[in-house]
């Protein structure tokens, strides 16, 4: 891809939920939709898998931002896993809100279905942390 | 509220009483020749104290994985040793069955390290020398649960200087029924209120690496928390931290690195584990060597995110912790 040195030095880690956002990727990856080379997905079991301290990890190592992502509430495979995970990522949110830091994660709810939803969840997330970025840099 | 008025040696009296119990425990302070202490009292009660006016160590954190195997124990500690205790109870830590917890009325500490020989041991005494906040400890200082209104009992002091007993759940009536005279209407206005509420915390990474800079990794802040109580802490050893080529990747990517490693992820994982359960004690930053305002970040942070939910910990047996419940329909705008 043609993109300049900054592009390719953002980086984004995604815990993706292996019943539906890992499934929306693959299929937009199928439909040979295009997103960000540097989204980086995980594949987890449930979206409830992800302890918080893999989010602090990723973004203390060097990650630009990291998004969770799973089913829509009550879609869950797990019945409720993803519940749990709205109150541990909602409260991690208002924890890096508390460092100042809050535009770094996000939690998006994609289902297997919705690869467009996915691929402009992903592309909006990581033009945002680019810009956010460039910005501070000329600064 | 029902309670029992105590003067001079009756609670000495109630719980001597406890104790001609084979089996039966009281876990308090022991005035010892020149510091307070805890100790777990058997047979009777010797040098014992109501109150500690310095702070070593959360008393909830010998209570870990104590199971009681028909013997009573009566706790009789402060309010944040007492909350701590119930959050290890909600935490299947502690079977509470057997454990009368009574919280007694804090008057705040100060901290063990710099403890002098004028702090006065009388309650009314002690309750003017600590009327200057500046000479707490910080975490007694901006705690606003000083009141032992937690447990299965309090015992609190009016404004007039009496102490009164009062039971709140049923263990906290065999507890009454221990000490002598007639339960009558204890006065509404307690000497120790509720203080107000401080505005939300707010820090960035700069300031937090600047005070998290000595961190010398020695671990003893987990140690000390009586609510961290995983066995298999992911920082244990260094398998969660990068080693090796992964270790210079992070170099290469983040642009330095600060050493020992891995202090900053430490802590904020260990902020964020916590973060429900937390009492704000302040014995992370009482057990910490280089003196890091812990209590400020882990208070802070712990307050906020208790606040989301609605919660406070330790408060009650029933609430549940949030991480372990929810609701269906909540959260709203926690979604991008």
């Amino acid at each position: 891809m043609s993109e300049d040195k900054t592009d390719k030095n953002q980086e984004i880690i995604g815990f993706a939920c292996s019943f539906c956002t890992f499934k929306a990727s693959e299929m937009a990856g199928s439909l040979r939709m295009k997103y960000p080379d540097g989204v980086r997905l995980v594949q987890v079991p449930c979206s409830s898998r992800v302890d918080p301290a893999f989010v602090i990890k990723s973004i203390l190592e060097g990650a630009d931002g990291a998004f969770v992502a799973g089913c829509h509430p009550g879609d869950c495979h797990f019945i409720k896993g993803n519940y749990f995970t709205r109150r541990k990522i909602a409260a991690l949110k208002e924890m890096f809100d508390a460092f100042s830091m809050k535009d770094k994660l996000r939690l998006f709810w994609v289902s297997a279905a919705e690869a467009r939803r996915f691929v402009e969840k992903v592309t909006g997330m990581y033009n945002e942390i680019k810009e956010k970025k460039n910005a501070g840099k000329t600064n | 509220m029902q309670g029992k008025q105590i003067n001079n040696g009756k609670i000495e009296n109630a719980l001597n009483r406890f104790l001609e119990v084979e089996k039966h425990l009281v876990l308090g302070f022991e005035k010892g020749a020149d510091d307070i202490g805890h100790r777990i009292f058997k047979g009777n009660l010797d040098h014992f104290s109501l109150i500690n006016t310095s702070f070593g160590i959360n008393g909830a954190l010998y209570l870990r994985r104590l199971f009681a195997k028909g013997t009573k124990i009566m706790l009789i500690l402060r309010p944040c040793e007492i909350r701590a205790y119930i959050e290890l109870v909600k935490l299947t830590q502690i079977e509470c069955e057997d454990i009368i917890a009574v919280s007694v009325d804090c008057f705040g500490a100060v901290s063990s390290k710099e403890k002098t020989d004028d702090i006065p041991t009388e309650v009314a005494q002690i309750k003017d020398y600590f009327k200057e906040p500046e000479k707490m400890r910080w975490a007694c200082r901006v705690c606003s649960e000083r009141r032992g209104v937690v447990g299965d009992a309090g015992i609190r002091l009016d404004k007039n200087g009496f102490m009164w007993a009062s039971p709140y759940t049923e263990k906290g009536e065999t507890f009454l029924s221990l000490i002598e005279g007639e339960a009558g209407d204890a006065p509404a206005e307690m000497s120790i209120n509720a203080t107000v509420k401080t505005e939300k915390f707010r820090t960035d990474m700069e300031e937090f690496s600047k005070d998290f800079l000595k961190c010398i990794m020695c671990k003893n802040c987990r140690d000390m928390c009586p609510v961290c109580y995983c066995i298999d802490c992911v920082f244990n050893g260094d398998e969660y931290l990068p080693k090796g080529d992964a270790f210079l990747n992070k170099i290469l990517r983040t642009g330095s690195a600060a050493m020992p490693q891995g202090k900053e992820l430490f802590h904020l994982i260990r902020m964020f584990h916590v973060s429900q359960t937390c009492v704000g004690c302040g014995a992370c930053e009482e057990a910490c060597p280089q003196g890091i305002p812990l209590t400020k970040y882990f208070k802070g942070i712990s307050e906020r995110l208790q606040g989301m939910f609605a919660y406070m910990s330790g408060k009650s047996f029933d609430e549940e912790i949030p991480y372990l419940t929810f609701l269906e329909d909540e959260l709203k705008d926690a979604e991008d």
